[in-house]
């Protein structure tokens, strides 16, 4: 029990770090401006459309939360760790009485907690540009933001993962290339088992990506899908066993990714 | 080097055993020899030095120590624990070289997040941070974020840093890079204060004078290999080796001498000319500079400068240095050390 009360407060003290970081961030900061504005333009685009206002202002806010939200994720993701190690500030802290998994996972904490809030600080501003024209934001709207939330930090492990390996620019590219994908898994798979790729190997590729992408397919929201009715493409709202497990998998492969670099190899740990 | 005269008590805090790095560098896998196979321990409460010139493999070896860097083959054993180990880790403390911490947090909240990895409770953290910051000398900048400190300073962060959880073995990578006079001197004696309180200082440098003020005792490494372990006092040799002579005198005395004490190797002196400089003769603003190698030679040297109508201004008897030492060891000029 001690054990493991020491195991969550290290990777506390390295999560609160990542957080502060990341708050004192001035990109940071511009990209949720950009989702405020985008917002704010919703309510012009909403005066100009005859009595759709509600439905413009909610399809454009979760667009912006979505859309930014991606670029943050990328942004958060790829660079929190390569800059501990491109700034050598790891050396200070590997040492330290932690364990290798530990920094890693607090890095991971860190990056939801900064994301839960910048997520519920835009859902909050939606609210209230909602509020300003008499709509109502609603349990389905929260739902919508729930889904988009765990996109979110589904996206961030992928990015982190890839970019224990490789350099920010690149790992943020793999890394929007994979939601790209994850996101049009169903028309992919449709594509892979179509007669002219059956048994090729292309077809067989396709098929291998699709199982090894994350799906993110599950957290999508389509606009015209969420007037008070369903708010997931799927039945149930969300698969909370699928989005922890592609979470793991993301962290456990970064930490091996992480472990590889430490050892005598070209991207050794210097 | 293993010491026969000391046994190999359970004192040791640091045993390495034939430790080797190799670095791979590129696509065509070239390899670097960073570290070649070295063995010594440092023993509980003593201050060892870790002297080489630069690219000698210092840093490289205090990197696998601290597990940032895997080695090559070789073992190592921290406070009789593998590298690695929670429990060990939580009783030293590490000062990297040239470091960089967090620029978006003030020294004080770094010293809380290194505390809460530590294990500290909130209340000993803020003591302990504050009473860091002031021994450092960095409580006017405190609550500052770092991305505004000097080099001299983020040293001193790097020391409070990890001196946080109170460690019994502090390895430190050059400590005293990019500090003035006055903060060298402040870490000679924080360093002397931790002896006192009975811990452990291996340290890294290639500043001599520091090593020869504060180490029990040194490794000297060159080129990735270990040339000398022991105290200071064995590695150098106590007899004089050399006599300098200072005179002054007409120029028809200078060329006769120069003629008669023309690089001569006296006998008993010829070991000692092997490493000496090639000059035995200069001309300076003070006077003549003359090197003589032994007793023999100064008496014959003095009486012919007396009988020449010279002077003689100053005579010195030299013992070897620490810097010859470790000029003869790394087999560099003395020029070419000084930085
Ligand atoms: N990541 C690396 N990849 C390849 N070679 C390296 C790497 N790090 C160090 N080296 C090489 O290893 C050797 C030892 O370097 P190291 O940094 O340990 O020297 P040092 O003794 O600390 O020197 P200094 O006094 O300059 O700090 C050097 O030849 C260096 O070029
Ligand atoms: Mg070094």
């Amino acid at each position: 029990m001690e054990v493991i009360v020491g195991s969550v407060e290290r990777m506390w003290a390295i999560a609160l770090n990542t957080f502060r970081e990341a708050v004192r961030n001035k990109v940071l900061a511009i990209l949720v401006l950009f989702a405020v504005a985008l917002m704010a333009f919703s309510l012009v685009l909403g005066q100009l459309s005859l009595h759709e206002e509600i439905r413009i202002i909610k399809d454009l806010g979760l667009a912006g939360i979505s859309i930014f939200g991606v670029i943050i994720a990328l942004f958060l993701g790829v660079n929190l760790l390569s800059k501990e190690l491109d700034r050598k500030t790891v050396y200070a802290i590997i040492p330290k009485p932690l364990h290798r998994w530990e920094f890693l996972l607090g890095k991971y904490l860190g990056m939801v907690v900064t994301m839960t809030a910048l997520v519920a600080l835009m859902s909050l501003v939606l609210m209230a540009f909602l509020a300003v024209q008499g709509g109502r934001h609603g349990v389905t709207m929260v739902r919508a933001e729930i889904l988009i939330w765990l996109e979110l930090l589904l996206l961030m492990a992928v990015a982190m993962l890839f970019s224990s390996f490789s350099s920010p620019w690149l790992s943020a590219m793999m890394a929007a290339g994979l939601w790209v994908i994850g996101r049009n898994s169903a028309e992919l798979e449709a594509f892979a088992g179509s007669p002219k790729l059956e048994d090729s190997f292309g077809g067989d590729l396709l098929g291998f990506i699709l199982e090894v992408v994350p799906d993110f397919r599950m957290f999508y929201v389509s606009g015209a899908n969420f007037d008070e009715a369903v708010v997931s493409v799927h039945e149930s709202f969300v698969s909370w066993g699928y989005v922890a497990s592609a979470g793991a998998y993301c962290l456990a492969y970064a930490a091996f990714a992480w472990r590889w670099r430490s050892s005598p190899s070209p991207r050794d740990f210097t | 080097m293993p010491r026969a005269d000391r046994p190999q008590m359970a004192s040791s805090v640091l045993t390495i055993e034939n430790l080797r790095k190799e670095f791979v560098r590129g696509l065509l896998r070239k390899r670097t020899v960073a570290v070649d196979g070295i063995s010594f321990e440092v023993e509980a409460g003593e201050v060892f030095g870790f002297l080489g010139p630069n690219g000698a493999g210092k840093t490289t070896t205090m990197k696998m120590l601290m597990g940032l860097i895997l080695p090559t083959s070789g073992a190592v054993s921290i406070l009789g624990a593998p590298v690695g180990d929670l429990a060990a880790k939580r009783r030293i403390g590490y000062l990297p070289e040239n470091p960089y911490f967090y620029d978006y947090l003030t020294a004080t909240e770094f010293l809380h997040m290194v505390g809460s990895l530590y294990g500290l409770d909130r209340s000993l953290r803020a003591r302990r941070a504050g009473e860091l910051l002031e021994r450092v000398g960095l409580s006017m900048a405190k609550n500052r974020s770092m991305r505004s400190y000097s080099k001299g300073m983020l040293q001193r962060v790097g020391l409070a840093q990890a001196l946080m959880g109170d460690p019994e073995l502090v390895v430190l990578d050059e400590p005293m890079s990019g500090l003035d006079p006055i903060g060298r001197r402040e870490v000679r004696e924080l360093m002397l204060e931790l002896r006192e309180r009975g811990k452990t200082v291996f340290f890294s440098t290639h500043i001599l004078a520091d090593a020869n003020m504060l180490c029990d005792r040194v490794g000297i490494i060159v080129k990735g290999t270990l040339r000398d372990v022991g105290q200071l006092g064995e590695l150098l040799s106590p007899k004089v080796h050399r006599v300098d002579v200072l005179w002054t005198g007409p120029e028809s005395l200078r060329e006769q001498l120069r003629k008669d004490f023309a690089g001569g190797l006296d006998e008993g002196a010829a070991e000692a000319a092997e490493d000496a400089e090639a000059e035995r003769h200069r001309s300076r603003s003070e006077g003549e500079h003359f090197v003589a190698h032994s007793q023999g030679e100064v008496d014959r040297f003095l009486a012919a400068v007396v009988a020449g109508g010279g002077a003689v201004v100053q005579v010195t008897p030299q013992r070897e240095t620490l810097e010859e030492l470790f000029v003869r060891d790394a087999g560099v000029k003395a020029e070419e050390q000084r930085s």
